[in-house]
């Protein structure tokens, strides 16, 4: 019964590759988009800093000829020469400058990564909410598809059970068959039988009679002379025989 | 002809969404790959018209952007690099001022 469920099995795995290379032959939509030179836009990933602003690719425009530390080497320098020149003045401004400066560091180093923990952890809130009804309704949708895999294998199930039914009336039908058949062959011989035990019966009977009926006719027929003779004969045999012993 | 309209060259069915950091003209070589002596004759090509000016400065904000404030978790970059950007800007500016200010006579 197993190897029925089996069979069925093969039969639809090769009817959904098929399917499959139907639906990957579709084209895109018509026409002029330039998907090329214009793709989509992607929101990236963020641009990397050093120092909390200075853009990395500075410091990759110095590594070709500078190596590692050449772009800190000239900032030290630029700063050096600012300053020494007075291009830059440390007035009574600076001073203000480097103690806001001060503190701005102390909160980034020390509140920094909590407080990005934080925002991250709304971000995604905010982006969960946004995807929600989305994602449900993909969800629920893929549900259902389960849901009616689930019912049209039950249905396969059904059709199966209907066909064991059917072998099982078959089977008994040909057990029906077959208990007559022995039936009638057991009556068959039963009657075969009688008929040989009537037929020994009657040989029976007539040889007995016929044995008797023989016998009492043989021994109505001697008469005395034969008697005789058969007695002289006999004894006359036995004292020949005794002369040859 | 108005403010805030769509580039002239830009087509919704070509392009796709608009992105304000793409330049939707005629594709020209990039500047930093230009040769020395190709310079004068690049800067022929542009477009040199107010409104044309103000394209080019939007591009570079919204490029600006893009790389630093808009991605999903962008860090205090964009925060301090406005600040120091601030901070040059008016220091620039103030300079006649400042220079009045310096410590010592002889440098």
């Amino acid at each position: 019964m197993l190897s029925r469920i089996a069979l069925r099995s093969a039969s639809a795995r090769q009817t959904a590759s098929t399917a499959l290379v139907a639906r990957g032959s579709a084209t895109d939509a018509v026409g002029v988009r330039d998907e090329k030179n214009f793709p989509r836009p992607v929101r990236g990933e963020p641009g990397k800093v050093r120092l909390g602003f200075v853009p990395e690719e500075w410091f990759q425009f110095f590594h070709s000829k500078t190596g590692v530390t050449g772009p800190y080497a000239f900032g030290v320098g630029l700063t050096t020469y600012l300053c020494s020149k007075e291009i830059y003045v440390m007035e009574h401004e600076y001073y203000t400058g480097l103690s806001i400066f001060l503190m701005v560091y102390y909160a980034t180093t020390r509140f920094g990564p909590k407080i990005a923990a934080w925002l991250d952890k709304e971000i995604d809130a905010v982006e969960t909410n946004w995807n929600e009804g989305r994602v449900q309704s993909i969800k629920t949708l893929e549900e259902s598809i389960e849901d009616e895999k689930t019912a049209q294998w039950r249905a396969e199930g059904q059709e199966i059970l209907v066909q064991a039914k059917k072998e099982n009336v078959l089977l008994q039908l040909e057990a029906a068959y077959r208990e007559r058949l022995m039936t009638a062959y057991t009556e068959v011989k039963r009657r075969l039988d009688y008929q040989l035990e009537k037929s020994n019966v009657e040989r029976r009977l007539a040889q007995r009679h016929m044995v008797d009926w023989i016998v009492t006719n043989v021994t109505k027929a001697i008469t005395p002379d034969q008697e005789k003779q058969t007695l002289d004969r006999c004894i006359a045999d036995l004292s020949a025989l005794a002369a040859k012993q | 002809m108005g403010f805030g309209d769509y580039p002239k060259e830009y087509n919704p069915a070509v392009h796709g969404p608009y992105d304000p950091a793409r330049y939707y003209g005629k594709p020209d070589t990039p500047f930093g790959q230009l040769k020395l002596n190709e310079i004068g004759a690049w800067f022929g090509r542009r477009n040199k018209t107010p409104s044309a000016l103000m394209g080019a400065c939007s591009r570079a904000w919204w490029r600006w952007q893009h790389k630093y404030v808009q991605p999903k978790r962008c860090g205090m970059a964009p925060f301090f690099q406005l600040l120091v950007g601030s901070m040059t800007f008016f220091y620039v500016i103030n300079y006649g001022k400042i220079k009045h200010h310096r410590n010592y006579k002889y440098h």
